[in-house]
């Protein structure tokens, strides 16, 4: 049978027996022990988990290895001999070329 | 809303216990005080509880969820509107926590039971009977669609209004009033079919 706060999806009134019925049924007791459950759940919560702590690692390893890969590069950069410079007009004159010493040498040896 | 409704004496009184409010609590909770951030679960937890039950079923699955909901509120604290009641904006994240746990894990379903009755001669005890109607009860909520379970325990079990729940389950007000009366008349006709037993 329906009761006077049912007929109607627009009242406001409640029904205090089912209520009082379902929030038996429906409670799990000992809230004392699940608020401590809570609470020690906070603390684990706030430990970094692995991912987090190696993904924060990872992030500074980045950097640090662009460090050593740019200072690697300055470093080789200052410590590479000049290059050669090319002959003079008059160097190229005076020095034959080394194979050209090999063709008189064999040329007296005959 | 109704003048009795506990939900507004709640949030716009002193807060019970402690006499400090829950937008207060919520602040120094938000600044990292471990005890504040307790009393608000103190006062939240049964409700909480019940209205994860309500959604997922699993008394255990239902801890879980509401565990995962407190902790994600002190993350979004930072979010809560102090000028606004503290309960609807915990009970929208405790719903959407046992949502999201029904969802992901597809949680296994807590057994429908069969509304038992008194058989028989015999006279069960007071709490014998309280667990048989509470078995019943739970079963025809488990027969409800999530949602209208979720509405019809935020109404008449945690008297918040028709609109406070369409927010908390993010539906029209018209459909969370739908929900509730719809819901309630299934439970209505369980408990008393269960009244009626010999």
């Amino acid at each position: 049978m329906m009761r006077d706060n049912e007929s109607s999806p627009f009242s406001h009134e409640r029904d205090a027996e089912l209520s009082t019925a379902l929030s038996a049924a429906l409670d799990a007791g000992d809230h004392t022990a699940f608020t401590a459950r809570v609470l020690a759940g906070l603390e684990s919560a706030r430990a970094p988990s692995w991912d987090t702590e190696l993904s924060r690692w990872a992030r500074v390893g980045v950097a640090a290895a662009l460090v050593v890969v740019i200072a690697g590069y300055l470093m080789s950069q200052s410590a590479r001999p000049a290059a050669a410079e090319p002959p003079t007009v008059e160097e190229a004159i005076v020095a034959p070329p080394v194979a050209d010493a090999f063709i008189v040498a064999a040329f007296l040896n005959r | 809303m109704p003048e009795d409704d506990p939900v507004t004496q709640q949030n716009s009184t002193p807060a019970r216990n402690s006499g400090v409010t829950d937008a207060a609590l919520a602040d120094r909770a938000a600044g990292g005080d471990r005890d504040a951030f307790g009393q608000l679960v103190t006062r939240y937890a049964p409700q909480a509880r019940r209205v994860a039950r309500a959604i997922l079923g699993d008394p255990t699955d239902a801890d879980d969820a509401a565990q995962d909901a407190f902790l994600s509120a002190l993350v979004k604290l930072e979010q809560y509107d102090p000028t606004r009641p503290f309960g609807p904006w915990l009970m929208r994240i405790v719903a959407n926590a046992a949502t999201d746990r029904r969802r992901r894990r597809k949680v296994r379903q807590a057994e429908p039971l069969e509304p038992r009755h008194p058989s028989g001669g015999e006279l069960p005890d007071a709490g014998a009977e309280r667990r048989e109607l509470g078995e019943a009860l739970r079963a025809a909520l488990a027969l409800l669609p999530e949602r209208r379970r979720a509405a019809v325990v935020l109404y008449d079990v945690e008297g918040y209004s028709h609109a406070e729940i369409a927010k908390i389950l993010g539906v029209p007000e018209g459909t969370a009033r739908s929900d509730v009366f719809h819901a309630r008349r299934a439970l209505r006709a369980t408990l008393t079919a269960w009244k009626e037993q010999p």
